[in-house]
């Protein structure tokens, strides 16, 4: 700090380094630019590709699909091969299985989750600290090890082959709980004394100011749920894989059993593009929520 | 909070989870740990009346036995390899996304689409990139009608078609197909946490870095990585927890016979056998393989707890 | 390092899309900080105190004009290149590295001929340390210091690369009241041994009069005034810089110039020679009330606060500005407080006058300027 005045000295000099450095920095600072741009764009093509070869593939003639020369945009466009692939598929049944699951399960599991959210943050009872703990420490157990008691548990209630079987078991989601108390929690609670003293019962307060302020927490929870419903695969093709209940997903692999080979690819790619339409809808509209839960989530669906 | 005479209606408002839990998840878990334990426990078995003696025979027949070493080995492999890339991926993107303007909110949606997608019906998609159309018989000279998209691209580089998916592939080939698909898959979350984590951070550490002169790979390294490794942290944890699952993109690929035509269950993994047990009523085996993968991924978030102990600052 | 500033603007696009306006944050600033002088930027939020803190140290780029450290001319300059040293409001210490690590992070960037060996960097850092008293404290965490020694973290780590120039953002905003106190003079003495050319931001105006060897003050953008604080505080040019230097604050009346004398509502003050008749504000100092039986200011008595030394009196009068009017007199003077009024001689040199319209000042007579 004594020697401050050693640079003057080289006042001009430095000045030229300087500016030269500046232009430098200047060109660097754009080269570094032009670099990010040309990764994030690279990498956006990547990852947008499989989508791109989806609608590409589902609207070729099966000819052309085999063509040895890919085509990028189909010389002949055929929209018949998603009317083909709706009925091969039975989608229409399907769709509405998942919808019908995804619709009971959520408004279920909204209740559920509210109910018990509300007790863990605004009532007071014994035991409620460890019995939370307890909840929480269930999130770390793989789900596998549930199914296999499970499987049993629901084939000696008869409920193979029944919507039940693909709503029930899945009602309680821990973290759902978990998350919704931490939003109650933020809400002041002197809200709720005023409530009491001004005599509004539990369940009046819960719908008039508790929900309003969660909202969007339970939009979030909402749409995970109907994703959820939309992409399980496993569970449902264990207890409910008939034709009346099965599900979107599993109905999707049922019909296009091969994977591999010499397949018709556009039909099966139409199929595919029928069934993720829905969730890019949702995407689209509901984004920001989407994003907002699976942040905190890391669970998918 | 409200006085205690009211405790009876806590308990009402959580009787539905409570109960539910006690079935789905208390149940299962108690009855889980005693058919591990059971020898040769069959569901099927058992309500013929048969009554199995206790024992760890379940465990030793599932360590011994080929499927399942291959399944566990197919999943450590997979989680091994597709973690440090994807988590290193998405890191890349973060920071290069955190640090544009132009395009930013454009490009942020389009690296979380994948998330929002159904891992089969993608799979599928994948699997018609990847998918070679002709006669695979393992003969010389076979007749390749459509090479796939991918093979059409490495050819138009100069290289030479793969067998990716097909009868005959090599299992290297079809592991490649399944980290390309399973970091396509990861990506669209950890890039979310890791940019969500990147915003959080304090512009003001960046200025103060910049006043003293800092080069980025030093603001890179000494800055953002250390104020982003609890996210990072977050990030490998779930994605190892994620990855010992693994099963359905595999099922998205190459169907439910989880491999090659020619060599069907090649890729299964741990979910896998423990589905394939429970199919054939093997509860007992089902059990022991799924306290298996239980306890390493219990362990495996230990050690990387610890590591994170050490290594993320707070 | 004396620092320049000619004809500096910095202007912001709108945030607004729709709205075309911009913000002019910074308006054609021309100042000299003379070197080695500890210097105040002085405002209420929004005159661009900041922004101008800002590009002296290079963070943010003039959008007009040209900034010199000496003879340099440093516009063009990023802020590495400027030999600056920064604190921030809220310090900016990186969470995760220790004291030492923290002050020791800027030498680590030094490249090339200024490259320092390990032993040399310990060295300086346990300098800075000592110099602002926490080498005490060198192997702790941020988290673990009071804020009081995480800003002389803070002025140590901007202090270590030895700079030209020492910037300092609202640096005592953050801490209480007693420790702004204590921080303010150590930043004084901080600055005299080192002898650095300091600028610091605040916009209390106590703790800019208290430490600067001169103050800018400005508004919206613009400056209104330069100087060594008693001088600004005695002779403000206009009725902004009067009300903003002060506690309590000047008492501002309506008033007028009739016939060579001034007038606060009724009462006629004192006589100002030959300025033409206008409409006015007064302004009279809290110290520049001298109670006196019969003093031409006339105000209704409320109530005494006796402060010691002092006793402040509060009173109303027809022609305020303020809701009261607030003198601070001497407790020997002694004041009926049974009294309905109050009357009051007023010391001329505390006494200020403002044109009505444009606010500027109006210089009587004596004053001569």
């Amino acid at each position: 700090m004594k020697d401050t005045a050693k640079k003057p000295s080289l006042a001009t000099m430095q000045e030229r380094d300087m500016s030269k450095e500046a232009t430098h920095q200047k060109a660097v600072r754009i080269l570094v630019k032009v670099f990010l741009y040309a990764f994030l764009l690279l990498m956006a093509f990547i990852v947008l590709f499989p989508f791109y070869w989806m609608i590409n593939s589902s609207l070729k003639t099966l000819d052309e699909y085999r063509l040895s020369v890919p085509t990028f945009w189909p010389h002949q466009v055929q929209f018949s091969n998603y009317a083909e692939a709706f009925t091969a598929a039975n989608l229409g049944r399907l769709f509405i299985n998942t919808v019908i699951v995804g619709v009971i399960s959520t408004i279920l599991s909204l209740i559920i989750t509210v109910l018990s959210a509300f007790a863990f943050a605004r009532m007071e009872f014994k035991g409620k600290n460890v019995l939370f703990a307890a909840l929480l420490a269930t999130m770390m157990i793989p789900g596998e090890l549930f199914t296999i008691t499970n499987y049993g548990t629901v084939t000696q209630l008869g409920w193979i082959n029944t919507y039940t079987v693909l709503i029930v078991p899945f009602l309680v989601s821990v973290f759902y709980i978990y998350l919704l108390r931490q939003n109650f929690l933020q809400i002041p609670n002197e809200l709720y004394l005023a409530a009491k003293v001004d005599g509004t019962s539990d369940i009046k307060y819960l719908w008039r100011v508790m929900i309003p302020l969660a909202m969007p927490t339970l939009i979030s929870i909402t749409i995970l749920k109907m994703m959820g419903a939309w992409n399980s695969y496993i569970w449902p093709r264990l207890v409910a894989n008939d034709e009346a209940h099965r599900l979107i997903t599993n109905g999707l692999r049922n019909a296009f059993t091969e994977t591999t080979g010499d397949v018709n690819y556009p039909v099966q790619m139409a199929a595919v593009a029928l069934v993720s339409l829905p969730l890019f809808l949702v995407f689209v509209f509901l984004r920001k929520y989407i994003m907002k839960g699976v942040s905190r989530s890391g669970i998918k669906g | 909070m409200v006085e205690s005479k009211h405790q009876w209606k806590a308990w009402l408002y959580l009787s539905p989870c409570l109960i539910l839990l006690l079935v789905f998840t208390v149940w299962p878990i108690i009855n889980t740990v005693r058919m591990a334990f059971l020898e040769d426990y069959s569901g099927l078995k058992a309500a013929g009346g048969q009554v199995f003696s206790f024992g760890f025979g379940n465990f030793t027949k599932v360590i011994q036995y080929k499927k399942f070493l291959s399944c566990l080995k197919n999943t450590v492999l997979l989680c091994v390899i597709t973690v440090p890339i994807s988590t290193f991926l998405a890191l890349l993107i973060a920071v290069c996304l955190n640090s544009i303007k132009a395009l930013q909110k454009v490009l942020q949606t389009i690296f979380f689409l994948p998330y929002v997608t159904n891992s089969i019906a993608i799979g599928m998609v994948f699997a018609a990139m990847f998918n070679m159309v002709g006669s695979f018989y393992g003969t010389e000279n076979e007749l390749i009608v459509t090479a796939g998209i991918i093979n059409n691209v490495i050819e138009f580089f100069g290289g030479h078609a793969i067998n990716w998916i097909n009868y005959g592939s090599s299992y290297a080939a079809n592991m490649t197909v399944m980290v390309v698909y399973i970091v396509w898959n990861a990506l669209p979350f950890k890039i979310l946490v890791l940019l969500g984590g990147l915003q959080g951070i304090n512009r003001q550490y960046y200025d103060a870095a910049r006043v003293d002169g800092t080069s980025r790979r030093r603001i890179f390294s000494r800055i953002t990585v250390p104020l982003l490794s609890p996210m990072l942290a977050y990030v490998v944890i779930t994605g190892f927890i994620g990855g010992f699952k693994e099963y359905t993109s595999i099922v998205g690929i190459f169907g439910e016979g989880m491999g090659p035509a020619d060599d069907a269950g090649r890729l299964n993994t741990m979910v896998g056998f423990i589905y394939d047990a429970l199919a054939t009523n093997s509860q007992g085996r089902a059990s022991a393989a799924a306290l298996i993968l239980f306890a390493i991924i219990l362990v495996v978030t230990l050690i990387n707890m610890q590591v994170s102990k050490k290594k993320v600052h707070y | 390092m004396k620092v320049e500033l000619q004809h500096v603007t910095k202007v912001f696009p709108s945030r607004n899309k729709k709205s075309e306006e911009e913000v002019v944050a910074v308006n054609d600033f021309t100042f000299t900080i003379p070197d080695g002088k500890l210097v105040g930027l002085l405002g209420p939020s929004g005159c661009g105190k900041s922004t101008t803190l800002y590009m002296i140290c290079g963070l943010q780029k003039p959008s007009g004009g040209k900034i010199f450290f000496g003879e340099d001319d440093v516009t063009d300059l990023p802020p590495e290149n400027r030999g600056v040293g920064l604190v921030f409001q809220n310090y900016a210490l990186y969470p995760h590295m220790t004291v030492r690590q923290n002050i020791m992070f800027p030498l680590q960037n030094l490249k090339g001929t200024d490259k320092l060996t390990k032993e040399e960097m310990l060295e300086r850092t346990l300098g800075a340390a000592k110099l602002v008293q926490i080498d005490n404290l060198l192997d702790r965490k941020p988290s673990e210091l009071s804020g009081g020694q995480q800003q002389r973290v803070a002025i140590a780590r901007a202090l270590v690369k030895m700079p030209r120039v020492l910037l300092l953002d609202e640096p005592l905003s953050n801490l209480d009241a007693r420790l702004r106190l204590q921080t303010r003079e150590e930043i004084k003495r901080i600055q005299q041994k080192t002898g650095i050319t300091t600028v610091f931001v605040t916009h209390d105006q106590e703790e800019a009069m208290s430490i600067s060897d001169m103050i800018v003050v400005m508004k919206l953008g613009v400056i209104q005034q330069i100087g060594r604080p008693q001088e600004v505080y005695d002779d403000p040019v206009n009725l902004f810089v009067a009300r903003f230097l002060g506690t309590p604050p000047v008492n501002v009346f309506t008033g007028a110039i009739r016939d060579g004398y001034l007038y606060v509502g009724e009462d006629k003050l004192l006589p100002v020679g030959d300025l033409p008749d206008t409409e006015v504000y007064v302004g009279i100092r809290p110290e520049g009330f001298i109670p006196q039986a019969d003093g031409p200011l006339r105000c209704h008595l409320n109530n005494v606060e006796v402060m010691g030394r002092d006793v402040s009196v509060v009173s109303t009068h027809p022609a305020s500005v303020n809701p009261t009017v607030r003198s601070i007199v001497n407790a020997d003077i002694p004041v009926d407080t049974s009294a309905e009024t109050i009357r009051y001689a007023i010391k001329p040199h505390k006494l200020l006058v403002f044109d009505r319209e444009t606010e500027k000042r109006i210089y009587l007579g004596s004053e001569g300027k």
